[in-house]
């Protein structure tokens, strides 16, 4: 029973990581796209797109901050293993409840808390590019900082529902 | 006591990373917590956090690092579409004819896999189940074989267009300009990407030249078992494998060098190009595609959360005066630049043993390149010098990244002392260029300067 609750708690919990990273992960699609026109359309029709460009820079930025909470879940950001692949499961589950508790978790509030300022300013006077051309969405794309962090203290307290109550 | 905090923070990042905790936020969250401890000591100023934002949306905004995903998804696409395979298995019925000549085949695969992957794991595992099978049943020696093919395997690092050198080359600029800017330098000159790829096209080829000579010799007496069953291979069907993937590296690497596209424009111009030959390959579906993505996806935001998590550490370092500690150490050591050069080369070579080459890039290398700037170091030159050492500190054994691979893959029979000996030789030959370039610098940089 008691498995079944932190199941779900956990499964709800990755709910948005892993839509975010999903469909962030489709972005270099986009990227390969933008990037080719770039070049055709300057060196064919001779005009250079900011628009284009910022998009692209967006999409990037996009890309990687929005994946990361998906690509902890999937255990895909490398550790340095020369000891750790050696160790036992029991040992392992150890280091990661320690590690998200006390290096994953802060990071993540720091981040949260210090962009706060940062993004509500850049909302509070609309911020837009400051190319002439480019896009008028600086404060959206500056959201991702506020996201990002977000997505991430979802997928810990998750991966911790997980090493905590749901190990096999 | 207070003056060495900044290495006490490095050492205590050092050992936490080795419980094997993600890198990214190992760095991260060490950094942070020592940033609190030390300002309840009011030897920090946690204001200074105030500038994460920024920095983060300066990561955000780098658009020389937007090369990085398309590179990757370009290497990662090559090898689901088993592009890399076909070219090993054609390449060794082809070359396996004659003495020496499977050896030649899989340097040749290998530069060109390095050149279009560059992802030092998937090279060493391909060839390692394709190419040394092969290299058993024709006879040759366990430690020759093993060796060649880790050493081509690590290739990936420097030969053009490398994920590696994009990295290396956007931290190097920056840390130019920093450099140039602390000795009043305020026109500051820049470096590119490009000229880091021309810079490395000669020591490449050079090392590429000092493979084969040195696997020629040793196979130069060899008795090796003739395949009874000859699978003769027109010319032809080779040209077929060969052409697209070398065609692609043309295509981004001219592109680059003539100054077509930068290199961002040349890698998505890249992935492209890998799109284009995954399907005349009839091996592009939903299927590959989506787990293509997924893939680059997650290698893209495992670099990028690396380099937020180097810049938290570096921003601590910083706050707690380690860029003053670096410059008086450098100082003090005697034999000035070169004294310090062997210092740094010697800890990097160390710490490539347990970091890869993104940790090493986004956190060595901004500490110590501006002050070895400052002494005189050419930073193309460095940059050269740093990878090369990397990419040897990977095949030194017991814990070089390439021998953990090719372990992985390697039959039982194979021995794992005769996977160490094969490599010294060929770690002895990186070392000799590396020598090499110290004492003969023009190497690198002629080709940049040239063009």
């Amino acid at each position: 029973m008691l498995k079944k609750i932190t199941k779900t708690i956990e499964n709800i919990l990755n709910l948005f990581p892993s839509f975010f990273g999903k469909i962030s992960s489709w972005l270099i699609l986009l990227m390969i796209f933008l990037s080719s026109m770039i070049v055709i359309l300057r060196y064919v029709f001779e005009i250079g797109v900011v628009a284009m460009q910022e998009l692209l820079v967006y999409s990037h930025g996009m890309l990687f901050l929005f994946y990361a909470a998906l690509a902890l879940k999937d255990d895909a950001h490398v550790r340095v293993d020369i000891f750790y692949r050696e160790l036992s499961v029991k040992r392992k589950r150890m280091i990661n409840i320690l590690g998200n508790l006390f290096f994953l978790q802060p990071f993540a509030w720091v981040i949260l808390i210090f962009s706060f300022e940062y993004v509500y300013f850049s909302w509070s006077i609309n911020e837009i590019s400051p190319e002439p051309g480019g896009l008028p969405f600086v404060y959206l794309f500056k959201t991702s900082l506020i996201i990002f962090p977000i997505l991430l203290i979802f997928q810990s307290f998750s991966e911790l529902t997980k090493l905590i109550f749901n190990y096999d | 006591m207070i003056d060495f905090l900044p290495l006490v923070l490095f050492a205590l990042v050092c050992i936490f990373l080795l419980f094997g905790f993600p890198v990214a936020f190992t760095l991260a969250g060490v950094s942070i917590i020592f940033a609190f401890i030390t300002s309840f000591f009011g030897v920090f100023d946690l204001f200074l956090l105030e500038t994460l934002p920024n920095r983060i949306f300066g990561v955000m905004t780098n658009s020389t690092l937007i090369a990085v995903p398309l590179f990757i998804f370009m290497g990662v696409l090559l090898e689901k579409s088993k592009v890399a395979e076909e070219l090993l298995l054609k390449m060794s019925y082809f070359f396996s004819g004659f003495r020496g000549g499977l050896g030649l085949s899989v340097i040749f695969v290998g530069a060109l896999l390095a050149a279009s992957t560059g992802i030092v794991g998937a090279t060493v595992i391909a060839m390692g189940l394709i190419s040394l099978p092969a290299f058993l049943k024709q006879g040759y020696p366990h430690d020759l074989s093993t060796g060649l093919i880790s050493a081509t395997g690590t290739l990936g690092q420097i030969i053009p267009p490398s994920i590696a050198l994009v990295i290396l080359g956007d931290v190097l600029s920056s840390a130019y300009q920093q450099s140039q800017l602390s000795q009043g330098i305020f026109t500051a000159k820049t470096i590119s990407v490009g000229d880091l790829f021309l810079a490395a096209i000669v020591p490449g080829l050079m090392l590429l030249c000092f493979y084969a000579i040195y696997f020629l010799f040793k196979s130069r007496n060899l008795e090796l078992i003739s395949n009874d069953e000859q699978r003769s291979i027109k010319a032809i069907d080779l040209i077929k494998v060969i052409a697209p993937p070398f065609l692609l590296i043309i295509t981004v690497l001219g592109s680059i060098i003539f100054g077509i596209a930068s290199p961002t424009e040349a890698s998505g111009l890249g992935a492209l190009g890998a799109i284009l030959i995954a399907m005349l390959n009839n091996k592009l579906n939903f299927q590959t595609l989506s787990e293509t993505v997924k893939q680059s996806a997650a290698i893209t935001s495992m670099v990028f959360i690396i380099l937020i998590g180097a810049s938290v550490f570096s921003l601590v370092f910083r706050g707690l005066g380690g860029e003053e500690l670096i410059e008086q150490i450098f100082n003090s050591i005697p034999g000035g630049l070169f004294g310090s050069m062997v210092l740094v080369m010697v800890l990097i070579f160390l710490l490539g043993f347990i970091l890869d080459f993104i940790e090493i890039s986004f956190v060595i290398v901004p500490i110590v390149g501006p002050v070895l700037m400052a002494m005189g170091a050419d930073p193309i030159w460095l940059g050269i010098m740093i990878a090369i050492n990397l990419q040897t500190s990977f095949l030194t054994p017991p814990f070089g990244f390439a021998l953990f691979y090719l372990r992985g893959v390697a039959p039982e029979s194979i021995k794992t002392i005769s996977l160490y000996k094969g490599v010294i030789p060929f770690i002895g030959i990186q070392l000799g260029l590396l020598v090499l370039l110290a004492i003969f610098p023009s190497i690198v940089s002629f080709l940049p300067n040239y063009l």
